[in-house]
């Protein structure tokens, strides 16, 4: 044995220049396991940006998409100065996105610090909440589940996709604007934000911009869809990959209109979607999260599931105008006859034969682009989503027709048919010959005589509308008419009916 | 005492130690990568869904990790023969379904898709343009594209984007690994399924031939299959596509003198059975009795499996007429000592390179490949060809198109003159045609999903058979009805 003072290490460490060395290969391995262990909570780091209202995490909650598709939140911020010319009018908001006062993201896009980096991505209430003003010059009230009306998603996706290829969108234009934007708000971007972060984070969302925007170029060569529709199940081809140039051309140009999506607890069970394509509410709903950027790894269950549940008993909004009652009751009957069995008994009441069943196409008689832009194979791959998981999809199916679906808060659904072909309700009753060829999407103003919105107007201000012209592929209003459909009643059951049909 | 000195239990503790990590990751490496888990009872209990998704064993050595499979249809597109993932190659896909049908999944240590019977023996057929695809277990499998998915998968392997770095980021969008899957994934299974796939280049050779046309959707070649795949054969010139047959009824074959496949090569459905499930193994079987229960049970459903009857309504009277045709022009063959039987070429004067592509040497070799893995079975028949068995018309109405390399389209082009038959047409759509029995071969749909079959090159022949072609229209229309009934 050998006794400690003269073992090699000890009698080694008695020289000076020994202990310097080990001073130097020790403190290193310390500031190194410092940086790891700041590194290591950097990446864990996912703390999304909570509401305890409902309402308030409909508007601004997360649906996870952040994780995997958010843009970091100053550089969102930054874009539309950088990239102006890339955009309609000023700001966010040329683009139908809805800013409440001191907010300083529109509603429908929320926050999460994730990696160390705040994040910013769309949420359900995107596409699903709108403003209604009573006149011009009114203060526009909010309605949260409707249709977006006036968001326009594809101008949205091409000013992210033309900035992100602008040679301006590199830190040398980027970084001094989030320096500038910071300060103004008392704030100050740091060395590691300034020279490392943000540097390297536009690199990062530069390329996926430019992979996104390749995947989505079949896009640039649709019709504009225009405010408050999107081409859903085109852009869920896309998530499989599919070479879309290669897609038959009647599958294309398919746009719908953004449904109103309140009340969907007695929905469960009906054939959901414009053309009845799943009949589970939970998987509709991931279905659609994948628009809002979640993955199946990052979506926040938890946080959808609020939605999902506040969604189930959130109420359609009544009519806020005034109804004839006396001409409304008349019209009861007329309803009951010629739309209950398709539509429902009443406004909360959704039983009736034909509620949430799909109609045969050449029946309802209208345009089949959005009918046959979802094919068997889209239906067949969808079954591969959330593979691995106890709620991978499985109830996509091809269908033949459009569903029938029931009519709550049917005064903010406008324009009408799956395709917003129709701008009002009283034109939904007339026959196809007689409805508008050419109306104006968009506009926010109530139009309580038709039921609908303003659509006669091109432009007010610097907001110009949507020219929706109906003879366009995708565009047809044609369909939802005959006697069946009471396009053939005199005009003063047409106003009894119209009347009715505000109640809802 | 001799064990308690401190050097001695130390050098105890120490062996016990190692034993412990030994058998710790031996059982480590048994469990990723070599237990078995049985399918799900959804699979197993229901002999219909067993045939569809059931594990016949393939998984072990053909298998393919499932989450590469999952992501390479997303990966290389480009490489598919158009869109819409795995439904480009035809495959029938149940919506609703992970998998098409004929794709199992099972866990042999960790997740793998593999392939069993009915990836080549599901039939779809649509009675509508407005309706979803009806799958027959056991009939010929008219709209896969068998060959694109053979090139699918090479080339996806020999692509330099088939890399760990690509695939795992596409498999984390997807699911969310645990550490050491993603692991596994990326420094084994990735870089192993791309040299295995890889690998099987040089015996797929024929495939990439620039002589050979295509098989096109619904046709393979199976006797080189077997010859490059099973004997491990050098190239020839032969190419001898055929029709993915319907297997179903097998009972039929229970007649004495019956002998099996096209040509009659084979004694009799348990050889013919044996070695295709051999084939879609890759290997030997790991167990004989477990590969030969499956087979048994696979023999059992494959033989009760009764032919599906025709889904549109048929004319009874004119049937009836139509029989009394039957029996005089087409019983002598199709139902009588003769069908099932060999029969000389020269009697059919059909396309002969299936008949060519095998031969009495191919079967001597063939059958000691399987003796040699101690499986007993009659096996393939070690004699020359002669031409080509008259078939069973059983579910004739879903065993388009005719002849046996799928040359004729419709039953009313096979009654006519073999000149007068279309030169050209498209198979592989699943759109039905009743009014020529058989499927839609024409017209902007079933030019884009169908293939194009041109009788012109080789093996696609459409010569011969002209039995009935003389026929009294009349006759012809009455002999069709009846065919509908069979």
């Amino acid at each position: 044995m050998t006794t400690p003072s003269t073992h090699w290490l000890a009698r080694w460490m008695t020289r000076r220049w020994a202990r310097w060395l080990l001073v130097l290969l020790i403190l290193p391995t310390i500031l190194m396991l410092i940086t790891a262990l700041m590194v290591w909570r950097q990446l864990r780091d996912d703390q999304p940006v909570v509401y305890a209202s409902a309402e308030e995490h409909f508007k601004y909650g997360s649906t996870g998409g952040e994780r995997e598709s958010g843009f970091p939140y100053w550089i969102f911020q930054a874009m539309p100065q950088v990239c102006s010319q890339h955009l309609p009018g000023a700001g966010y908001r040329s683009l139908g996105l809805i800013f409440e006062n001191g907010k300083d993201l529109p509603i429908g896009m929320s926050k999460r610090r994730y990696q160390g980096v705040e994040r910013t991505f769309l949420n359900c209430a995107v596409c699903h909440t709108s403003t209604v003003r009573d006149d011009p010059a009114a203060t526009p009230r909010l309605y949260l589940g409707m249709p977006a009306n006036t968001f326009n998603v594809l101008a949205f996706q091409q000013f992210f996709f033309n900035c992100g290829k602008d040679p301006k969108f590199t830190k040398e234009y980027v970084v001094p604007e989030i320096d500038a934007m910071m300060r103004a708000q008392g704030m100050k971007l740091g060395l590691l934000d300034r020279y490392l972060i943000y540097p390297v984070a536009l690199a990062l969302m530069r390329d996926r911009l430019i992979m996104l925007s390749g995947r989505f170029d079949w896009a640039n060569h649709q019709h504009p869809w225009g405010p408050g529709r999107v081409d859903t199940f085109n852009a869920a081809k896309v998530l499989f990959n599919f070479p879309m140039h290669r897609l038959p051309a009647e599958e294309m140009n398919a746009p719908g209109d953004f449904p109103a999506i309140w009340f969907q607890g007695p929905r469960q069970g009906m054939q959901l979607h414009w053309d009845g394509n799943n009949t589970l509410v939970e998987e509709r709903n991931k279905s659609a999260a994948f628009g809002t950027g979640t993955t199946p790894p990052t979506l926040d269950r938890a946080a959808i599931g609020r939605v999902e549940t506040w969604l189930l008993s959130h109420e359609a909004p009544k009519y806020p105008y005034t109804i004839d009652t006396a001409l409304a009751t008349r019209g009861a009957p007329l309803y009951k006859t010629y739309c209950a069995n398709c539509h429902g008994a009443g406004p909360r009441d959704f039983s009736g034969e034909q509620v949430g069943k799909v109609t045969p196409l050449d029946k309802i008689g209208t345009d089949r682009r959005r009918l046959d832009s979802y094919s068997y194979d889209l239906a067949a791959n969808q079954s591969t989503l959330y593979a691995g998981y106890d709620w991978r999809f499985k109830h996509f199916r091809k269908t033949f027709g459009y569903a029938n679906a029931p009519l709550d808060g049917v005064w903010l659904r406008a324009p009408y048919l799956h395709n917003g072909s129709v701008p009002n309700l009283r034109e939904l009753l007339e026959p196809a010959a007689q409805r508008s060829k050419v109306f104006y999407r968009g506009d926010d103003v109530y139009d309580p005589v038709n039921v609908g919105f303003r659509a006669s107007v091109a432009e007010e201000g610097n907001r110009a509308f949507f020219k929706y012209d109906v003879s366009v592929v995708g565009n047809g209003n044609a369909g939802h008419e005959g006697r069946e459909y009471g396009t053939a009643l005199s005009q003063e059951d047409k106003a009894a009916l119209l009347e009715h049909l505000k109640t809802f | 005492m001799y064990s308690s000195t401190p050097k001695r239990r130390r050098l105890k503790i120490l062996s016990w130690i190692v034993v412990l990590l030994v058998a710790a990751s031996a059982w480590f490496g048994w469990y990723e990568f070599f237990r078995e888990e049985p399918q799900p009872e959804w699979i197993t209990a229901d002999p219909e869904m067993r045939f569809k998704y059931g594990s016949i064993g393939a998984e072990r050595d053909a298998g393919i990790p499932y989450w590469i499979f999952y992501i390479l249809p997303r990966v290389f597109a480009d490489k598919l023969p158009g869109p819409g993932g795995l439904m480009s190659m035809g495959v029938s896909w149940e919506m609703g379904q992970e998998l098409p049908v004929g794709f199992t999944k099972k866990v042999v240590g960790f997740e793998r898709v593999a392939n069993n019977c009915a990836a080549c023996h599901s039939a779809a057929y649509r009675v509508s343009a407005d309706s979803n695809p009806v799958f027959v277990n056991a009939g010929g499998g008219h709209t896969l594209n068998l060959e694109a998915f053979f090139r699918f998968l090479v080339d996806c392997a020999k692509d330099p984007r088939f890399n760990a770095d690509n695939l795992m980021r596409e498999i984390n969008l997807v699911t969310e690994l645990s550490f050491i899957d993603r692991a596994i994934y990326r420094f084994l299974l990735i870089p192993i399924t791309k040299k295995r796939l890889t690998e099987r280049e040089a015996q797929f050779a024929w495939i990439y031939h620039k002589d050979f046309p295509e098989w096109g959707r619904g046709r393979d070649d199976a006797m080189n299959l077997t010859k490059y795949f099973m004997i491990n054969l050098p190239m020839d010139q032969t190419f001898g596509p055929t029709d993915m047959p319907a297997i179903w009824n097998l009972k039929k074959y229970d007649a004495p003198g019956t002998t099996m496949n096209l040509s009659g090569d084979s004694h009799d459905a348990r050889s013919v059975v044996i070695d295709s499930a051999l084939g879609l193994l890759g290997a030997p079987p790991k167990s004989n009795d477990e590969f030969l229960q499956q087979v048994d049970w696979l023999l059992d459903y494959l033989r009760n499996k009764p032919a599906p009857a025709y889904p549109f309504a048929i004319d009874q009277a004119r049937a009836a007429a139509g029989k009394v045709v039957f029996d005089r022009v087409c019983a002598t063959c199709h139902m009588s000592d003769r069908t099932g039987r060999r029969m000389a070429l020269s009697e059919v004067a059909t396309d002969p390179g299936r008949m060519e592509s095998w031969n009495k040497d191919n079967a001597i070799a063939a059958n000691k490949v399987v003796t040699d893995m101690g499986i007993e079975r009659k096996g393939l028949v070690e004699a020359s060809l002669e031409g080509y068995n008259p078939p069973f018309l059983d579910g004739i109405w879903l065993r388009a198109p005719y002849l046996h390399n799928g040359s004729v389209p419709t039953l009313r082009a096979l009654l006519e003159a073999p000149d007068s038959r279309p030169q050209q047409f498209h198979r592989g759509y699943d759109l039905y045609d009743p009014v020529n029995v058989g499927f839609i071969t024409s017209g902007p749909a079933a030019e884009r999903i169908g293939t194009l079959h041109d009788t012109r090159l080789r093996g696609n022949g459409n010569q011969g058979h002209d039995f009935g072609t003389q026929l009294p229209f009349g006759d012809k229309d009455a002999l069709i009805e009846y065919l509908k009934t069979l």
